[in-house]
């Protein structure tokens, strides 16, 4: 990825022991991007549109997003939609990184504009191997600069 | 008031009994008055046979007294005519009027006067005419004169008028009485048809009645009836509702244990990397028994920590399979059902051929047996149900004996099929006939590898299929197991409100 346009992961997952591991994971693929981890949806949401929710926030930045659909506060998908909807992020890439693997859901999901959906594996190895992947997939993928 | 079908029978069999009674009563009532007309008629008969006979008698009489007087005033033959011609029948009338006043025993007396009235007369009148035939008509007058002849003949005369009066009397009473019973014979028939109209009336009302009631009590059954149907729908659909309520339940459950099972399953992993560089470490320090420290910490990194991730990694990947095994169980349940027409033979044959080497590697064989194979059913759902019971059957075979399973589809009441999977493996103790369809339950020997959930799956499909699945094992002889599917899934689908 590359290391001038400072893109940013945002990762949006309420569990810490996951967001833990992803994290561990994606620094093991060699991806040193800044990472700002949100245990809950509201405060995701308050930091990519900002405080008046209009998305100004975000204007310049380059974002991507990882998101888990269960969340305490709302589902992922609202945070999705939302994402896909506003001017200024629709254009930040989101991968969906959830234990669902309802196929009604994954399409709902590819409908509303995620650009990578992908079930966690259960068994640790498979995990920690999607995440790298994703890392690996992350180092050489072109963000756009949000408008 | 509702007619119970008790008084319904005993109502119309009482006016069956009234009517037959009038009925009786009018043709016997008839039979008597037509008698007793007969009677009265012959009585009539009698009477004017009776007068007739009188008359005549009285005629042939005064014949002969007229024949008498002319001959003896003129001596002339000519006016003996009436004479001989009555005197003939003057007896024969009389045994007439004696014959038909015979049962009359008050006629019996005066009939004898009459006798001796008519026979001194006809003497009198013998004699007169022998007295004139022999010239001695003064004779003749004087005994004309002696009155004797017509105190006689008033005699006779007073009798006949009497009798005659009687006949007549007779025939106006018989006349009344005929009129009498032909009266009574209308009034009869009248009130007879009365109370049969009644009867009638009285019954058809109560068959109306009893058929209004019938009808009522029908509405209100099929009223019932569809108010039955419409409680088992509701029921169903209730029904429908919590079995979806509680695979969803186990789909979040299981979907929300796996996070943390994710968590465990991955810091003892980033924990046993960990471990790698501390033994190493302390594969390079020196052996030291000095330093009782040292000694704990080498121990701990050597045995201790690998121990315990070990037992770590075994127990998650455990919860693992179960966690997985629920979640494949409420996802078949989950998964929409297709039903198409499909032969059953065929199927199963494909599902036997899977397992068939495995089978005839020990000179076993599968035979299958269906007497009606068409079915509507979900292709996926019954592979896996055969399949499972099949494999089963291969698993828990008796190592002692040649494998024998046979599959047998019969015709089963209400539109099912039941298909009898039946093997010649170690069977199933009683006590565990229930538990094995229990999910992450195994019965007798565990010598094979498995979670437990293959029954359990395979009871989750057969009913979701509409259907059922029992069992009847011997242990050490066989086990059969009993699919009872609907021929027609749609038939279930369709009435289970979704």
């Amino acid at each position: 990825m590359n290391e001038a346009r400072a893109v940013t992961i945002i990762m949006v997952e309420d569990d810490e022991g996951h967001a833990r591991l992803i994290e561990k994971n994606i620094r093991r693929a060699g991806v040193n991007n800044e990472i700002i981890p949100f245990t809950n949806g509201t405060e995701a949401l308050t930091y990519l549109f900002g405080a008046d929710g209009s998305g100004e926030a975000s204007a310049g930045r380059h974002l991507l997003i990882l998101l888990d659909l269960n969340l305490p506060d709302m589902t992922g998908v609202d945070i999705l939609e939302k994402v896909k909807s506003n001017v200024h992020t629709k254009r930040s890439p989101v991968v969906v990184l959830t234990t669902t693997d309802d196929t009604r859901e994954i399409q709902r999901c590819y409908d509303l504009g995620a650009n990578v959906y992908i079930t966690k594996p259960v068994n640790y190895e498979g995990f920690a191997n999607a995440i790298r992947q994703l890392g690996l997939f992350f180092s050489v993928m072109q963000v756009p600069e949000t408008a | 008031m509702p007619i119970s079908s008790n008084f319904f029978v005993r109502s119309t069999a009482a006016l069956l009994v009234v009517g037959l009674l009038a009925l009786l009563g009018i043709l016997g009532t008839t039979l008597w008055l037509v008698e007793q007309t007969q009677h009265y008629f012959d009585e009539v008969v009698e009477a004017r046979e009776a007068r007739t006979a009188t008359v005549d008698l009285r005629a042939a009489l005064q014949d002969a007294e007229t024949g008498q007087r002319g001959f003896i005033l003129t001596l002339d033959e000519r006016y003996l005519e009436p004479y001989n011609a009555a005197r003939e029948r003057v007896l024969p009338l009389y045994e007439v009027l004696s014959r038909v006043l015979a049962p009359y025993p008050q006629a019996a007396e005066p009939m004898q006067r009459l006798e001796q009235a008519i026979t001194l007369k006809l003497e009198e009148i013998d004699e007169t005419i022998a007295l004139a035939r022999g010239g001695q008509v003064a004779d003749a007058v004087a005994v004309i004169h002696t009155d004797e002849g017509k105190a006689l003949m008033d005699e006779a005369r007073v009798f006949f008028d009497a009798l005659i009066r009687a006949a007549d009397q007779r025939l106006i009473e018989g006349v009344e009485d005929q009129r009498g019973s032909a009266i009574a014979l209308r009034w009869i028939t009248i009130i007879g048809a009365i109370i049969i109209v009644l009867v009638v009336g009285g019954s058809a009302l109560t068959v109306v009645q009893y058929t209004r009631d019938l009808m009522a009590a029908r509405r209100e059954v099929e009223a019932a009836n569809s108010g039955l149907e419409a409680r088992v729908a509701e029921r169903t659909a209730d029904l429908g509702r919590a079995n979806e309520e509680i695979q969803r339940f186990a789909y979040i459950v299981t979907h929300d244990l796996r996070a943390p099972l994710v968590n465990i399953m991955g810091f003892t992993s980033e924990l046993e990397q960990s471990v790698v560089p501390i033994q190493r470490y302390m594969e390079t320090r020196p052996e030291d028994d000095e330093d009782p420290a040292l000694a704990e910490a080498r121990l701990a990194a050597r045995e201790d920590l690998p121990e315990a991730i070990g037992f770590i990694r075994s127990s998650t990947r455990k919860m693992d399979g179960l966690i997985n095994a629920i979640l494949k169980i409420s996802r078949e349940g989950r998964r929409p059902l297709r039903p198409e027409r499909l032969d059953i033979a065929a199927l199963l044959e494909g599902t036997a051929s899977a397992i068939h080497h495995q089978v005839s590697e020990n000179g076993g064989d599968i035979e299958i047996d269906i007497a009606n194979p068409k079915l509507t059913s979900d292709r996926m759902s019954l592979e896996q149900v055969f399949g499972n019971l099949l494999d089963n059957a291969v698993k828990y075979r008796d190592k002692s004996r040649p494998l024998k399973i046979r599959v047998v589809g019969r015709d089963a009441p209400g539109n099912r099929i039941f298909i009898d999977v039946e093997d010649n493996g170690r069977g199933i103790a009683p006590q565990d006939h229930e538990r094995v369809f229990e999910l992450f339950r195994r019965s007798g020997e565990q010598s094979q590898a498995g979670e437990g959930i293959g029954l359990a799956h395979v009871r989750t499909l057969v009913r979701n299929l509409g259907g059922d699945i029992t069992l009847t094992s011997e242990l050490g002889v066989g086990t059969t197991f009993r699919v009872s599917l609907p021929r027609d899934l749609r038939a279930i689908v369709g009435s289970s409100a979704k």
